[in-house]
């Protein structure tokens, strides 16, 4: 390779990784074509290697932390249970695959498959009832634990108790004797109040007592051996794996299609011969509707699809999805309503009251007034054009397009318009006037005075406001996905915080890392078209 | 890297073609939603051939308010043994909305056990933030039916809240909730009454104990604050019925009172089921009435202490209904049919024990329902209550064989007397603000409720060899007997909702 | 006699308010031939480029009229070519996109082939062949502002405007493009007013030199013809006398006015703070 073929490769990709914002990239890059070596092992231990440590410092952190801070639904979870809660949520999309496969197969790969999956079935149930069994033993072992620690502590509770009441009687007997003397002028009042003084003191620091012990109790009764939570969830994931399997042979039996469809057959056939023999008109008829129905049936079975349920990947899909819709429709908005504003100082003035008040307003107030709104366009929304039209494409199709979503798209887009409408709106005004000039002397139109001169010019700082849009766009998505149950990752994160299960927590800090990966992909991305429509170089902000 | 102007220029022109595709899209939904609703005699033909005594033209779930009190159930049962046609669907590809608690068990388990599937529908299930949006969803047509709180058909029905015609023909469980309180109010309650203090205390805990701790916050110039989970829940009427049974107010709604404060010692306000432990342990509540696993939940984390359920304050109360639209019904009338028969044989299997009398498919059913997209908390404090037992407190567990029934005592039946007793209520705490007539009562009853739809599933299932012919009230008006079954020990009579009315001490009377 | 290429006619420019308006230009009156090379030559913050803006059309007087061929300019146009001091090139369009751009609306007939020849041409003639498809921020200061040239020569103006072109260059690529310049006019002569703080480069590239007096209220003062003879050879004319008198003189009269000009400034303006001194050692 002569000199000049490696440079261009050299000078390519390191132009690659700028644009591309990923330049702390840059050292590795001239490091591997041996340019100043000592220099760029500096380079790459201070701004490769450092921050590699300072993350995986924090994971430390948080490895040894997490744990330590009990709340009332659990630990928090430590990196390898996050790890372990994304693990599980790609098994369930599987498995979801897996069913959807089996729903659908027919002939001899049916044939295959019910084989496997017997064979596997009967595994996995031999090792549940080995777990299960363990887990008995585990819990019986626990509750005599449990027990042998409490026993002590609720007699002596209750010792405690007894006692305090026979004192606590006596010292009633006592103070009403005391009120007697005081009644009989035998004793002095004073005595008695502080008898009365004394009694109340005694009581609550009798019940003081007893509520120590009490603790002490529940102290035991809430933190059981961590084995049996490890068995419980051991012995849950193996009966889940069952379960799944035994679900799959369902599928691949009773509930398979291509089964359904022969078995309405069959009966079309049946009822066809009915129809032949059949000798009176009732009869006749009776036969004929049999027919038909049943040719209905056995149609219908034959388009049927599987009911996926969602799972974390569905969700991520359908979120990109509605925060594209969403951000298209902010663009939609935004740019010409800027370039109006930004072109025009009376369009600027009358907006300007109407951007300033609805700038602010949060999301969650959008979410509820287009959730309210948009219902309305939509009556029957099973036979709506718009969604029977995006059913029927191929890739979104499955995303189960519904009004639901059509106001979450609404939510992101009215909150992601402001970033890009002011941008638009500045990056239009604030033209340089020779460029305006340039226009005057060459006398263009008002159209390719717009197209050539004032929108390319005003490219870099809407495309700048455009990130800042798709940026709130996703956040807010998630925001309103969680509170409006319409499917993405914010209603994953949402259900989730509702299971409360103990997987819970750490499903919710996975769909923590989901989004904040998605988010910084896509702020990525708006950063390389940014660039790429940027004449001055650098002009964009990493 | 730099770029000429025609490809900036187009790529503008691209945002905006997509923008001009997108919005007369959206514009033009007013155009095509007026294509009409099937006629509902289309397409029942094949079932109702066979439905011997009912008027053949009539669909069966026509609205036929002027009926007699009979619930015309099939007239020749004995014909269930005859072979009937097949249902013909009007719809295979369902949508059911639920809310993560237990009782919506027999959904999920028509679904996961392939009920659904024996009656060709391909039904998903799909969990829904809160009831209202549930209800907005099924009123959308976004659901074609979903699990909901008995109230709520009735007070859509009638226009509390949302007003939407809903019906049901299925109802989904009986019991099942229970009210929970904060361990600081447990421990005034216990201190209130000695008897209290023992890890099994006796039941039924009444909320006399409560009584003083409500009156030492209103001396602070505070109302106690508990949680419920909709103003037309079972559990709204239930805690109301706890309180006030011991004579503390739980206050009014009035027609400008919506939140039903007035009069209040003791604030009830909305929350979600999910998120009752947690605004139980910020404080916010000191104690809710939900389902569960909620109940339980407050237990494991040790927050609360369930003091009493349901069933201790009405025994086999009804809980959760199936619901779908009036329109929906009438468009969809086999498909309902269909559905029905799957959620009577889910609640059947549900129900089913040994000779012994454990419930053999509750285990599975707590494994099913543990899946993160069905209720999703953990197997473990399902099945607390799922497989006939309920810890009222880590020291306290107790047999409730009876805590979730979903099919035994005719419960999954539609009862008018049901939807009575709930429209009582109803009255009794102002949401009904006008005095209605005993005709009243029983006419919106069953606008609501659809014994006919349920029987007709019923007789199928019964020819199909599914369930026994005991497992169904063939003959019942509709009206379950008059029961004493309350912690107040009150009568309730269906047929004489007014009078059930006016023996309250505390509510509205007529 | 043919009407005069450009005419300026007793033009006043102000801005501000009515109540306190400051004029720019006051009384400009001049007078261009057909393919007359006029520089007028001014100090800074005197109004040239307002005066140049008069010219193209960008800016209207408040009196007075401009008028080009006898017709009153009213709107810039092609027709009057105009080479702005910072380049005004659109950075988002190449070296080829910018003249295209210009060429494409001037001559909206051309065909692609005959655009292209004709592009090519400009480009040639400013010695950028090889840059086409570079983007002007890829180019040098000189470069930027021959690309400049280029895009304004593609209109076919009848007359160049020359808002200090070179001012924003180094000493040496100033001479460079200066000879350029006049190069360029020599093969292809038309009328140029040319705006500049230079005596030397008025001198060496102008047919007569005007003078702006400095501002406000900037006027037209003395005007030189330059007689040299063309083509000029920035060389030997140092040595030339009849150049040393004109720059000279040209140079003389500028610092006179200006002179003038911070006088009537001082007496007009300044009024002396009514201070006298304190004598601090008393204390």
């Amino acid at each position: 390779m002569s000199e000049s073929t490696t440079d261009k490769i050299k000078y390519g990709l390191l132009k690659t990784i700028d644009i591309s914002g990923f330049k702390v990239f840059d050292p590795v890059v001239r490091l591997l074509f041996g340019e100043e070596p000592t220099k760029q092992a500096v380079d790459i231990v201070k701004y490769l290697v450092t921050p590699i440590v300072f993350v995986l410092l924090c994971m430390a952190l948080w490895t040894v932390i997490a744990p330590r801070h009990k709340t009332k639904s659990g630990e928090v979870p430590t990196p390898t249970e996050v790890w372990a809660a994304a693990v599980v949520n790609d098994t369930l999309n599987e498995r979801e695959d897996e069913k959807e496969t089996d729903f659908a197969l027919s002939g001899e790969g049916r044939e295959d498959a019910i084989m496997e999956v017997s064979a596997a079935l009967i595994i996995k149930e031999a090792e549940s009832v080995e777990l299960k069994s363990d887990l008995l033993q585990i819990e019986k072992d626990v509750k005599a634990e449990i027990t042998g620690k409490i026993a002590p502590l609720q007699e002596a509770y209750d010792r405690l108790s007894q006692k305090n009441r026979m004192i606590k009687a006596e010292r009633e007997t006592n103070i009403h004797s005391l009120a007697e003397g005081v009644a009989s002028k035998k004793a002095a009042s004073a005595d008695l109040l502080q008898a009365i003084r004394d009694d109340k003191a005694a009581t609550e620091a009798g019940r003081d007592a007893e509520k120590l012990i009490k603790e002490e109790i529940n102290e035991v009764r809430n933190n059981p051996p961590k084995a049996l939570k490890n068995a419980q969830l051991a012995s849950n994931a193996v009966a889940n794996e069952a379960g799944h399997l035994s679900k799959r042979l369902d599928y691949l039996k009773t509930g398979n299609r291509s089964l359904k469809v022969t078995e309405a057959e069959d009966k079309t056939v049946a009822a066809l011969q009915k129809l032949e023999d059949a000798s009176t008109p009732a009869a006749v008829l009776a036969a004929a509707k049999l027919v038909v129905g049943g040719e209905e049936t056995a149609e219908r079975i034959a388009e049927q699809r599987y009911p996926r349920t969602a799972t974390i990947w569905f969700q991520v899909k359908r979120s990109l999805f509605t925060v594209f819709i969403g951000f298209i429709m902010a663009a939609v908005i935004a740019i010409p309503v800027g370039i109006m504003c930004g072109l025009n100082k009376v369009v600027m003035a009358c907006l300007t009251p109407i951007i300033s008040i609805f700038k602010p307003v949060s999301p969650v107030v959008w979410l509820l007034i287009f959730q309210i709104v948009v219902g309305a366009f939509f009556p029957d929304p099973e036979n709506h054009p718009l969604f029977t039209f995006f059913a029927s494409l191929p890739l979104v199709g499955g995303l189960g397009i519904n009004p639901a979503l059509v106001f979450s798209a609404c939510t992101v887009a009215i909150c992601a318009v402001w970033p890009a409408l002011v941008n638009t709106a500045l990056g239009v005004s604030s033209i340089d006037q020779d460029h305006m000039n340039v226009a005057r002397v060459l006398r263009l139109s008002l159209w390719s005075r717009l197209f050539k001169i004032i929108i390319p010019s005003s490219l870099p700082l809407v495309f700048a406001g455009l990130r800042i849009s798709l940026g709130v766009g996703w956040m807010v998505l998630i925001a309103a996905e969680a509170l409006s149950s319409s499917d993405g990752l914010g209603k994953f994160v949402w259900d989730e915080y509702q299971n409360g299960s103990s997987h819970s927590f750490a499903n919710i800090i996975f769909a923590c890392f989901v989004v904040g990966i998605i988010g910084f992909f896509l702020d990525r991305i708006m950063i390389l078209l940014q660039r790429s429509v940027s004449f001055d170089d650098g002009a964009a902000v990493v | 890297m730099l770029i000429s102007y025609p490809r900036v220029t187009s790529r503008l022109l691209v945002l905006t073609c997509l923008g001009v595709l997108l919005l007369p899209a959206i514009g033009c939904s007013e155009k095509e939603d007026t294509t009409s609703t099937p006629d509902p005699s289309m397409g029942t033909e094949a079932s109702v051939e066979d439905m011997g005594a009912a008027t053949p033209s009539d669909p069966p779930p026509a609205d036929m308010p002027s009926d007699p009190p009979r619930a015309d159930p099939p007239a020749d049962t004995s014909a269930a043994t005859k072979a009937m046609a097949p249902l013909q669907l009007e719809k295979d590809a369902l949508k059911f909305g639920f809310i993560k608690l237990t009782d919506c068990a027999p959904i999920v388990i028509a679904k996961e056990k392939g009920f659904f599937e024996a009656e060709g529908l391909q039904v998903e299930v799909i969990a829904q933030p809160n009831w209202k949006q549930l209800l907005d969803n099924v009123i959308t047509g976004e659901l074609d039916g979903a699990h909901m709180l008995s109230g709520q058909p009735i007070a859509a029905t009638i226009g509390f809240g949302t007003k939407a015609h809903i019906v049901t023909a299925y109802t989904l469980d009986l019991n099942g909730n229970g009210i929970t309180v904060s361990n600081a109010v447990w421990e005034k309650m216990v201190s209130n009454d000695p008897a209290l203090d023992s890890p099994t205390p006796r039941h039924p805990i009444t909320a006399d104990s409560l009584k003083p701790v409500v009156q030492e916050k209103l001396d602070a110039g505070e109302k106690l604050k508990m949680g419920m989970v909709f103003p037309t829940s079972t559990h709204n009427y239930e805690i109301r019925y706890w309180l006030a049974s011991a004579g503390i107010h739980p206050g009014m709604y009035t027609s400008e009172d919506i939140k039903g404060f007035t009069e209040a010692q003791v604030e009830l306000s909305v929350t979600p089921p999910p998120q009752m432990p947690s605004t139980l342990e910020s404080g916010n509540i000191s104690g809710y009435c939900v389902g569960e696993p909620w109940n339980q939940k407050a237990v494991t984390m040790g927050i609360g202490v369930p003091v009493t359920t349901n069933y201790d304050i009405w025994k086999n109360n009804p809980e959760k209904v199936f619901g779908v639209t009036k329109e929906w019904a009438d468009a969809n009338p086999n498909t309902h049919i269909a559905v029905v028969k799957a959620l009577i044989r889910a609640g059947k299997w549900l129900d089913e024990t040994d000779a012994s009398g454990t419930l053999i498919n509750r285990v599975e059913a707590c494994r099913l329902l543990s899946q993160p997209n069905y209720v999703g908390a953990d197997f473990d404090i399902i099945k607390n209550s799922m497989t006939g037992y309920f810890y009222f407190q880590k020291s306290d567990k107790r047999e409730m064989p009876d805590f979730n029934v979903f099919f035994k005592y005719y419960g999954s039946y539609p009862w008018y007397s049901d939807g009575i007793w709930f429209l009582t209520q109803m009255r009794r705490w102002g949401q009904i603000t006008e005095p209605k007539s005993a005709e009243w009562y029983a006419e919106t009853a069953k606008k609501v409720y659809k014994p006919a739809i349920y029987l007709e599933a019923a007789k199928r299932l019964l020819a199909e060899g599914h369930i026994a012919e005991a497992d169904v009230p063939w003959e019942s008006d509709g009206y379950r007997p008059p029961t004493k079954d309350f912690i107040d020990g009150l009568e309730y009579d269906a047929h004489k909702p007014i009078e059930y009315l006016n023996s309250h001490t505390i509510g509205n009377k007529d | 006699m043919t009407t005069p290429a450009l005419e300026i006619d007793s033009v006043n420019v102000g801005f501000g308010p009515v109540s306190s308006r400051t004029e720019i230009l006051a009384n400009i009156n001049l007078t261009v031939q057909q393919n007359e090379f006029a520089a007028i030559i001014g100090f800074s913050g005197s109004g040239k480029s307002t005066l140049m803006n008069l010219l193209a059309g960008i800016q209207q007087p408040d009196t007075g009229e401009v008028r080009m061929h006898g017709r009153v300019v009213t709107e810039p146009g092609p027709e009057r070519g105009i080479l702005f001091q910072n380049y005004s090139l659109l950075p988002w369009l190449t070296v080829f996109g910018n003249i295209e751009l210009a060429v494409r609306q001037v001559f909206p007939k051309m065909t692609r082939a005959e655009r292209k020849d004709h592009i090519q041409h400009y480009i040639a003639m400013v010695s950028l062949t090889g840059s086409e498809w570079k983007n002007p921020g890829e180019l040098s200061g000189g470069m930027r502002q021959r690309l400049s040239l280029a895009r304004t020569l593609s209109m076919r103006p009848d007359v160049l405007l020359l808002d200090e072109p070179l001012s924003a260059l180094d000493a040496l690529t100033r001479a460079n493009l200066q000879d350029e310049i006049i190069r360029i006019w020599e093969e292809d002569r038309r009328t140029v007013v040319m705006i500049t703080n230079d005596v030397d480069e008025a001198v060496l590239m102008a047919d007569r030199i005007i003078a702006l007096t400095p501002g406000p209220k900037a006027t037209l003062g003395e005007s030189f013809p330059v007689t040299l003879e063309r083509p000029r050879d920035r060389t030997t004319l140092n040595f030339n006398p009849e150049f040393k008198t004109l720059r000279n003189k040209v140079t003389r009269y500028m610092t006179e006015i200006n002179q003038e000009a911070k006088q009537l400034r001082k007496a007009a303006n300044v009024t002396l703070p009514d201070l006298s001194p304190y004598d601090f050692t008393a204390v």
